[in-house]
């Protein structure tokens, strides 16, 4: 570099001594790299997608009156609309199509006994009850787990002691079936309770193991006592909803139907419970974040308790009524491979959902007690799909659009990331994502001007500025200073003052009124000049990385 | 523990011997604050000039003050007196409001119009919901039960809207239309969108009405365990003729209010029309209701007026010609015109000498944000001294806790320089309580046309600097011209604008010289015209500083401590008032720069406004026309031609923002330029108020107008006028503890002009018959 500047201004001290004139770069046009960039350095794609599905306008000017399921403000369907931004024509998107499947999927249910073959009806309909009953329990220990966030393993005990319960009060009270629901669900609230104590003790793995026990104990209780029937391998012999005069077939269908109408109620006390306050409380305070909800004032302890008090009088209702349904109650219930078994329909299914809870339980029952010609490879094959599940999907079935969709943006930034150049212009992926699309010229002027100025960057306008921080500059140090200055507050490097006329220091402003600025270095600077060279470096070398 | 914090202010700023005042004071982390009254000296602490300097003064309120945390009510809302709860609507209701949202969607919910109590959940009200969405919600006490609109409110866009509300059905529905028309939205015709819905719900439940629960238009009632009731919820945007009915209103009743802006039918429980009582004079904080209950609206933290209603037909531009088109009331979300804190202290002004003092409160450390200056300006019981500062408050008020090293983008080009921010400056950053400045604009972008310093005026304190700039501002550096009447001994006394505004020509007539502050760019009608008086009754003048007599503002005579200005079509601006909204709602003279309202400032100062830099500035050199004896005294003991070329300000007594003389827009025409500045740098560019085409060249190293000329002209009565055209003069003044030629130079003028009489040199008026 020989360029040498002199200062315009140099002429309005006559008396002084001229000063020296400043070594400065030479000329060089600011059209230089408007004129050697022609084009994109990546491939250019057209973007945009078909629609190939119907979107309904907006209501404009009619009336649009909507209704509620009573006696909640929920509307029937979660239907948002929004301009379309390409368009401007409003469109509407069903939010929330959950409630759409419950209602194909319960219509489906409804109409599938007549769609089993006569051959298979005794095994497909008992099998459906199983479903019905399994799915009930599974949504009510979904809310134990997903909602409440207690990794409780009791859950079918819970059934168990309501079942076992029931059957010995009916049988020694001589009490009729309807009853039986209800002593159940009374004996799962005390069993609750009594489980309960230690949750607000115990966290997480070692709170399960203690479960695990509580399974195990009410097993071998259940196999060595005399009045719980352990010589006939259960305690059967109590009333039943189904009338015995009907044909088998009626029976069938009645018991096939009646437990599947537990899954509405259980449904009803899910959505009551996981949807209301207690679950909007129980969702500011998830696994490892209790703390900070603590802290905020929520009291997401007792919130804990009561779901699964709840839960657990629901789970004993069920336990009753899966008595009536089979007469009596069996072992079985607490045995290790059915909740195993429970535990892989949550986990295939997706935690923390009711769809999940419901359509895990329905393929593993179907593998279980459909696929019975497969034998004991059934209980590979479930072992098999929750392995896979487990290990490819983040949160089972329902899980999956999520998971797609995050592996998706994960490709689409890869992408970005090869294709793009960092701090360059907008490819048209970007740019159909920018509102404002005078971003998208900014960003190709500055990066015009930034691979422009990198060119102006040397020692010579370095010594220029730090020998004078303020006032005229030579061309090339001028240009690169309002640069500089012109950027957007975000970021942006100010001077902060520790002591004046003594002590500054370097921070960089939020851009958001609210936020102070955020201190970059510790360094401390004497003099306002020092400072303001420093923060001229610090902007140098942000340049010149970009 | 936390940091110790502690702010204050006080009832006045200005006051004579044997006022009653009171202090409110702010603090954070301390109960207990050292309170010393002072007087404030040299408010400067460049290593240059004789560093910050304060006389602490023996009273009666020095000691420890109790003091504790105080809550600042924020944002614009109407509050309606209601003593017989006609609004406490039990039965069908419909609530109707013109809105032009500035703010929606952006995750906050705004009330519109309503009686709802968020703590409590009760009541009932008209909002925009967290998502932008217009949301009419019931609240029984437990439980709140709502309905949304279809499509979100778009910001900018002028809609009419409802929510009637059927007890006997329980149905509640919601009316959205645009009411968009060429002139009065960001959008016209061509943009294919269509703003309608009209959605109707089944509610669960009626409201409870709380008897507590105020009603509100653009807020609701809210409860905090410390401060106990305030409002939130706040309102950005225009409302416009809101209404409520005690029925509810069926599509076509709505659509002939949405035409016609007048209520319809019977029904009508409150009108608010808010384009009446519109005056030539501008309009109060009062909103009619045309109803029959009368439940007249009041405005909370002085909501903008005389802003473009729903039907602005773009013929007019004034509230004058159209009241009807002008029933827009602006809300600000983060307005503060008044903090309203409880009285920590009340104080009766002892017999102190005239000048400047200030209570200095310390608590904790007493360093940085834990000390504080309440500054106050102590006029003379009667006036006895010939000389009188008069402090520019109208201006301290226009830059009043500005954001602009923080907010703005263009700071740092303008200024040629990366900010010095202080913890003040972030304080204020931090906290909307302490309100904004002229400077700066609200959340949704609209400028600040409202100020007040019925509020901790964080800036306007000594030792205070401008972060954009580096060097001190307005008040601190004001008193580096005080500093300088005091070192020298002068007898002086002080006024400020408030006074001037108040008391007119009154104010000034008892003294022979009045000296300005270093920018005193705001200035009302009154103010300039009493000036102007005074220097055609024989006073003597001496502006000095910079881009003064700038921007016409206004204030209510029974409300001095808030001042409106509106910034528009020219001049150097941080914000553009809004088509329509132009004039002065205080006093309904047009706004703006008061060049284009036909007083620019050359024709009473000799000088005005031509440029600013802020990152260099520069010496004076003698005009030839100094050597005249008509103006030759002034360099008695001055050696050299060059004066001033050292300061406080970027070491320049000529710069930071400067004016020069222009005979075509009206100096006088026996005007003598006595000294110039020159080659000021590229940042020193021409102001926009001069510029109409743009061309290459209209910078410092450019422009030959680009300069801070020192004018002297006489006046009649033996009056004079002189001007330094530069806010860095009084920055240069206390360089060398005050011993300078600028120092020296002022010295000679201010011997001179305060002594009545004939002027120096008032012979020399024949024709020169020269033989050079």
């Amino acid at each position: 570099m020989t360029g040498l500047w002199k200062d315009p201004l140099a002429a309005f001290d006559p008396e002084k001594p001229a000063p020296p004139d400043v070594v400065t770069n030479d000329y060089l046009a600011p059209s230089t790299v408007w004129d050697e960039t022609k084009s994109f350095k990546a491939k250019m794609y057209p973007v945009g997608r078909l629609r190939y599905y119907r979107k309904w306008p907006g209501h404009g000017g009619d009336l649009w009156t909507r209704w509620r399921w009573w006696p909640t403000r929920r509307r029937v369907l979660d239907i948002s609309s929004a301009y379309n931004p390409r368009t401007l024509k409003v469109q509407k998107t069903i939010d929330d199509k959950r409630p759409i499947w419950w209602v194909l999927g319960f219509i489906a249910l409804a109409l599938a006994p007549l769609f089993i073959p006569e051959t298979r009806q005794n095994a497909m309909l008992p099998a459906g009850a199983i479903f019905g009953l399994y799915a009930s329990i599974n949504l009510i220990w979904m809310l134990i787990i997903g909602t409440a966030g207690i990794f409780s393993l009791a859950s079918y005990a819970v059934v168990g002691a309501g079942a076992y319960a029931s059957t010995y009060f009916a049988m020694q009270l001589g009490l009729p079936w309807f009853v039986m629901p209800l002593i159940g669900g009374a004996v799962g609230l005390v069993f609750g309770v009594a489980i309960a104590l230690p949750a607000t003790r115990l966290e997480g793995f070692y709170y399960s193991l203690l479960t695990l026990g509580v399974v195990e104990l009410c097993r071998v209780y259940v196999l060595q006592s005399r009045q719980l029937g352990n010589a006939t391998g259960g305690l059967y012999g109590g009333p039943s909803y189904i009338p015995e005069h009907w044909d088998e077939y009626s029976q069938l269908l009645l018991g096939y139907y009646a437990c599947n109408f537990m899954i509405v109620l259980a449904l009803i006390l899910y959505r009551f419970v996981n949807g209301k306050q207690l679950g909007r409380v129980l969702r500011m305070a998830p696994e490892k974040r209790e703390a900070f909800a603590e802290a905020t004032g929520v009291n997401y302890r007792a919130a804990r308790i009561k779901v699964f008090l709840i839960s657990s009088a629901a789970l004993g209702f069920i336990g009753g009524f899966y008595a009536t349904h089979f007469k009596g109650a069996s072992p079985n219930l607490f045995t290790f491979d059915t909740m195993l078994l429970g535990l892989a329909m949550l986990v295939v299914g997706g935690i923390g959902r009711a769809e999940g809870a419901v359509v895990g339980t329905l393929i593993v029952v179907f593998i279980d007690r459909v696929l019975l010609d497969l034998g004991p490879l059934r209980l590979i094959l479930i072992g098999l799909i929750m392995m896979a599940v487990v290990l490819w999907l983040r949160n089972g079935i329902f899980g999956i659009k999520a998971q797609f969709r995050g592996w998706r943006d994960k490709k689409k930034s890869e992408a970005r990331s090869t294709r793009a150049e960092k701090g360059g212009e907008m490819l048209p992926e970007e740019a159909a994502e920018t509102r404002n699309k005078d971003l998208v010229y900014f960003r190709r002027f500055d990066k015009m001007q930034r691979d422009f100025l990198k060119k102006l960057i040397t020692p010579e306008i370095i010594e220029e500025h730090r020998n004078k921080p303020l006032g005229q500059h030579s061309e090339a140090l001028e240009r690169v200073m309002t640069y500089f200055r012109r950027a957007p507050q975000t970021e942006k490097y100010a001077i902060t003052v520790i002591k004046p006329f003594e002590a500054y220091r370097i921070v960089a402003l939020s851009g958001t009124r609210g936020v102070a600025p955020r201190l970059v270095e510790d360094r401390i600077y004497k003099t306002p000049n020092e400072a303001y060279h420093a923060l001229f470096m610090r902007r140098v070398q942000d340049l010149l990385e970009s | 523990m936390a940091e110790v914090k502690v702010f204050g202010y006080c009832n006045k700023l200005t006051v004579k011997p044997g006022d009653a005042m009171t202090f409110h004071v702010h603090a954070d982390g301390a109960s207990t604050a050292e309170a010393q009254l002072v007087r404030l000296i040299h408010g400067d602490e460049h290593p240059a000039g004789p560093g910050f300097v304060e006389q602490e003064i023996a009273c009666d309120i020095n000691g420890p003050w109790e003091v504790r945390k105080q809550f600042t009510q924020v944002g614009n809302y109407l509050t309606v007196d209601d003593p017989q709860s006609k609004l406490a609507l039990n039965g069908s209701f419909t609530l109707t409001a013109y809105i032009f949202p500035t703010l929606p969607g952006e995750g906050q919910r705004q009330s519109i119009i309503g009686r709802w109590d968020i703590y409590k959940v009760a009541g009932f009200g008209l909002s925009i919901g967290p998502d932008g969405h217009l949301n009419f919600g019931m609240g029984d006490g437990e439980d709140n039960d709502y309905l949304n609109a279809e499509v979100p409110l778009l910001k900018n866009i002028w809609y009419f809207v409802a929510a009637s509300y059927d007890a006997r059905t329980g149905k509640a529905t919601l009316y959205q239309e645009g009411v968009i028309n060429r002139y009065n939205s960001i959008w016209g015709k061509v943009v294919p969108i269509d703003y309608r819905s009209h959605v109707r719900e089944t509610l669960r439940f009626k409201a409870e009405n709380l008897a507590e629960t105020p009603f509100l238009i653009g807020g609701a009632r809210d409860w905090h365990e410390l401060r106990g009731p305030f409002v939130a919820q706040t309102f950005s945007g225009k409302i416009d003729r809101p209404a409520v009915f005690d029925r509810a209103l069926s599509r076509e009743e709505l659509d002939r209010i949405r035409d016609t802006a007048r209520p319809a039918g019977d029904g009508v429980v409150a009108f608010w029309d808010t384009a009446a009582g519109y005056t030539d004079t501008g309009i109060g904080d009062t909103i009619t209701d045309i109803g029959p209950n009368k439940l007249h609206a009041t405005g909370f933290n002085r909501p903008v007026r005389a802003q473009t209603g729903h039907n602005w037909s773009g013929r007019n531009d004034c509230f004058r010609m159209a009241p009807q088109e002008y029933g827009g009331i602006e809300f600000h979300s983060d307005a503060v015109m008044d903090c309203r804190w409880p009285v920590t202290r009340s104080y009766t002004v002892p017999a102190l000498k005239s000048g400047c003092y200030a209570i200095r409160l310390r608590a904790g450390d007493g360093h940085g944000l834990s000390e504080e200056y309440i500054p106050f300006f102590v006029r003379a019981a009667t006036p006895k001294a010939r000389i009188a500062f008069l402090f520019p408050t109208a201006s301290y008020l226009a830059y009043a806790n500005e954001h602009l090293s923080l907010d703005a983008q263009m700071a740092q080009p303008i200024a040629g320089q990366p900010p010095i921010i202080t913890e003040t400056d972030i304080e204020l950053y931090q906290t909307p309580d302490f309100g904004l400045s002229t400077y700066d604009h609200h959340n949704d972008d609209a400028g600040v046309c409202y100020t007040s310093y019925l509020r901790p005026v964080l800036n306007m304190r000594p030792k205070s600097r401008l972060a954009s700039m580096g060097i001190t501002w307005q008040f601190a550096a004001d008193l580096s011209i005080t500093g300088w009447l005091e070192s020298q001994g002068y007898d002086f006394e002080v006024i400020t604008d408030e006074d001037l505004h108040r008391d007119g020509l009154d104010a000034l007539k008892p003294y022979t010289l009045v000296i300005s502050g270093s920018h005193p760019e705001y200035y009302s009608e009154r103010m300039l015209d009493a000036t102007e008086d005074f220097m055609a009754g024989g006073g003597r003048y001496i502006y000095m500083g910079g881009n003064g007599y700038y921007w016409n503002v206004a204030f209510r005579d029974d409300e001095l401590h808030i001042m409106e200005t509106r910034k528009l079509d020219s001049g150097m601006r941080a914000w553009n008032a809004r088509p329509g909204e132009h004039y002065l709602c205080t006093t309904g003279m047009k706004g703006g720069l008061w060049k284009n309202l036909g007083r620019p400032p050359q024709k009473s100062m000799g000088v005005g406004f031509i440029s600013q830099g802020f990152e260099s500035a520069r010496p004076y050199r003698r005009m030839p026309d100094s050597w005249h004896r008509r103006a030759s005294w002034m360099f008695k003991d001055i050696e050299g031609e060059i004066f001033g070329d050292f300061g406080l300000a970027h070491e320049g007594a000529a710069g930071i923002e400067i004016d020069c003389y222009n005979l075509n827009l009206g100096t006088p025409p026996h005007t003598l330029i006595v000294a110039s500045s020159g080659g000021h740098s590229d940042n020193y560019m021409l102001v926009s108020e001069e510029t109409l085409y743009t061309f290459p060249g209209m910078t410092g190293t450019y422009d030959y107008r680009i300069r801070a000329d020192i004018t002297y002209f006489t006046t009649p009565n033996d009056g004079a006028c002189l001007s330094t055209g530069s806010i860095a003069f009084g920055q240069a003044l206390p360089f060398n503890n005050f011993d300078n030629n600028i120092s020296q130079f002022l010295k000679n003028v201010v011997d001179a002009f305060s002594t009545p009489g004939k002027l120096p040199g008032w012979l020399w008026s024949a024709e020169e018959k020269q033989w050079r």
